[in-house]
């Protein structure tokens, strides 16, 4: 479980984040909505063990991940994958992208040994590659390079990315904010499958109706922490707050 | 018979206007220095404009403004200056390497290493900080980071190393205060390179050598070119 409790970032004298708290189960898919600017972006650096909140605390899995040495960290946070809005793919074919995750993992004589293996003849993809790049669809394009795919294929790329090594949670940053809805459906569809296989999703996201249809849990961020977070139908149908309610029927406009 | 490059560049010449052997060493010194200095210099301008490029520290403004600088520095007085500091009175007197290769390479160093630093910072910063983010959220350490952003800039960072190579290869003033361009009794070379070669050749009124020798010089160049280029793009068709 990662769980953020009242945490508070701020860049100089604007407060980004004000006093949140969240935990994201593995298995589920929490969706957080809120307009551009809100401070989405931020959280999800905090939860993706990037950025050390001004203030508050971050635990993943028990573990206070800012009071352990750095070699820790890097183990706690490559228990987390992020996915963001542009796809920003290496300049590399797509099964050199999908596996880099994998690859940071090795020991460097491993590494060197891969490096040498391709020089001579290329080498068999890693079967988790494979199989994430199945999961957005895309596992006949594995030696296309990344800079001849679509802006829909590229972010499915991307999250098979963040998939191929099987992170305990995966972070999403606007996935489909750039997507037409054909690679939106098969994003979304990738995301089930991520819950599904057990890992722990965040979706932020401002296309609320995106939210409703993947998230199991939602958090409606309007400017000050969350106004409600809970089970989506509870804040769809019926929210007790009257900001979020404003919100989600479309009256508050910002 | 070991293979001789020069031979076969001139079967025309049936009375060649000067010794090969003149001419082989020169083009040994002339790339030994430039490669060795070139070589080093990049080993340390990359690392320097990595941490230009994704560090704050103080003085890095003032840094930044030393390393442009350098680039327009005159070549003859970083010649001057590396006299200086190999000569027996200078604080590098001790290792006698006045009108030595080492002492050509210590000032070619000088000057590749700004033109290697500057090009190579500009191509390190233009890499997307998106790029950046996902090395570091896939797991990768600073130091896979850097590797990353090594791999996305290495059109820009051949760009730079030719740069040097070109100052570096080019250069007479320096090499000739510090090398001294000196022939063994025997006409080989010592520390004469094509670049000083030409220069006194031109001045003796040797024109033909001159003008052979400038022509292995721009051959030269151009093969280094080719095959730094070629280098770049096979790392795009196998990555």
């Amino acid at each position: 479980m990662i769980r953020l409790s009242n945490v508070s970032q701020s860049y100089g004298e604007e407060q980004v984040v004000d006093d949140v708290s969240l935990s994201v189960q593995p298995g589920e898919v929490v969706g957080i909505i809120g307009p551009s600017g809100v401070g989405k972006t931020t959280l999800l650096r905090i939860l993706a063990l990037f950025l050390d909140p001004d203030e508050g605390r971050v635990e993943l899995d028990g573990e206070a991940v800012w009071a352990v040495d750095e070699d820790e960290r890097l183990a706690l946070r490559r228990q987390v994958g992020m996915v963001f809005q542009e796809a920003s793919l290496f300049d590399a074919t797509v099964a050199r992208n999908v596996e880099y995750g994998l690859r940071v993992r090795q020991d460097w004589d491993e590494r060197l040994r891969d490096q040498l293996r391709g020089l001579v003849g290329g080498t068999e993809p890693a079967a988790a590659v494979e199989d994430a790049l199945k999961i957005v669809g895309l596992h006949d394009k594995l030696d296309q390079a990344a800079d001849s795919l679509s802006g829909g294929e590229a972010q499915r790329v991307s999250f098979a990315r963040a998939l191929a090594y099987e992170p305990d949670y995966l972070l999403l940053d606007e996935p489909t904010s750039d997507l037409d809805p054909r690679n939106t459906g098969l994003i979304e569809d990738a995301v089930a499958e991520a819950r599904d296989r057990g890992i722990g999703v965040v979706v932020a996201t401002h296309d609320m109706h995106q939210a409703e249809r993947v998230a199991d849990r939602v958090g409606v961020l309007l400017g000050d922490g969350f106004t409600e977070i809970g089970p989506t139908e509870t804040i769809f149908e019926h929210p007790t707050d009257e900001r979020t309610r404003k919100f989600i029927s479309g009256e508050l406009v910002y | 018979m070991p293979f001789d490059p020069v031979a076969p560049l001139f079967p025309l010449f049936v009375d060649l206007p000067f010794e090969q052997g003149y001419v082989r060493s020169i083009m040994y010194v002339s790339l030994y220095v430039s490669v060795t200095a070139v070589a080093l210099s990049t080993l340390f301008s990359i690392p320097v404009a990595l941490l230009m490029g994704f560090t704050e520290f103080p003085g890095k403004q003032f840094v930044k403004s030393v390393i442009n600088t350098g680039m327009g520095f005159p070549s003859v007085v970083v010649g001057l200056l590396v006299l200086f500091a190999v000569s027996n009175q200078g604080p590098l007197g001790a290792m006698n390497l006045i009108f030595t290769k080492e002492a050509m390479i210590i000032s070619q160093f000088v000057l590749a290493t700004p033109p290697i630093t500057a090009i190579s910072l500009a191509a390190i910063t233009g890499v997307d900080e998106n790029v950046r983010d996902a090395a570091r959220a896939l797991g990768g350490t600073r130091l896979d980071v850097a590797l990353v952003v090594i791999k996305e800039a290495r059109y820009g960072i051949a760009t730079a190393v030719l740069a040097g190579f070109g100052r570096a290869i080019s250069e007479v003033g320096s090499v000739l205060i510090v090398g001294g361009n000196i022939t063994s009794a025997d006409g080989i070379s010592k520390t004469r390179t094509l670049t000083t070669a030409i220069q006194l050749e031109a001045r003796q009124g040797q024109y033909d050598t001159a003008m052979v020798l400038g022509a292995v010089l721009v051959v030269l160049v151009l093969t280094v070119n080719a095959i730094v280029v070629r280098f770049g793009d096979e790392g795009s068709m196998n990555r």
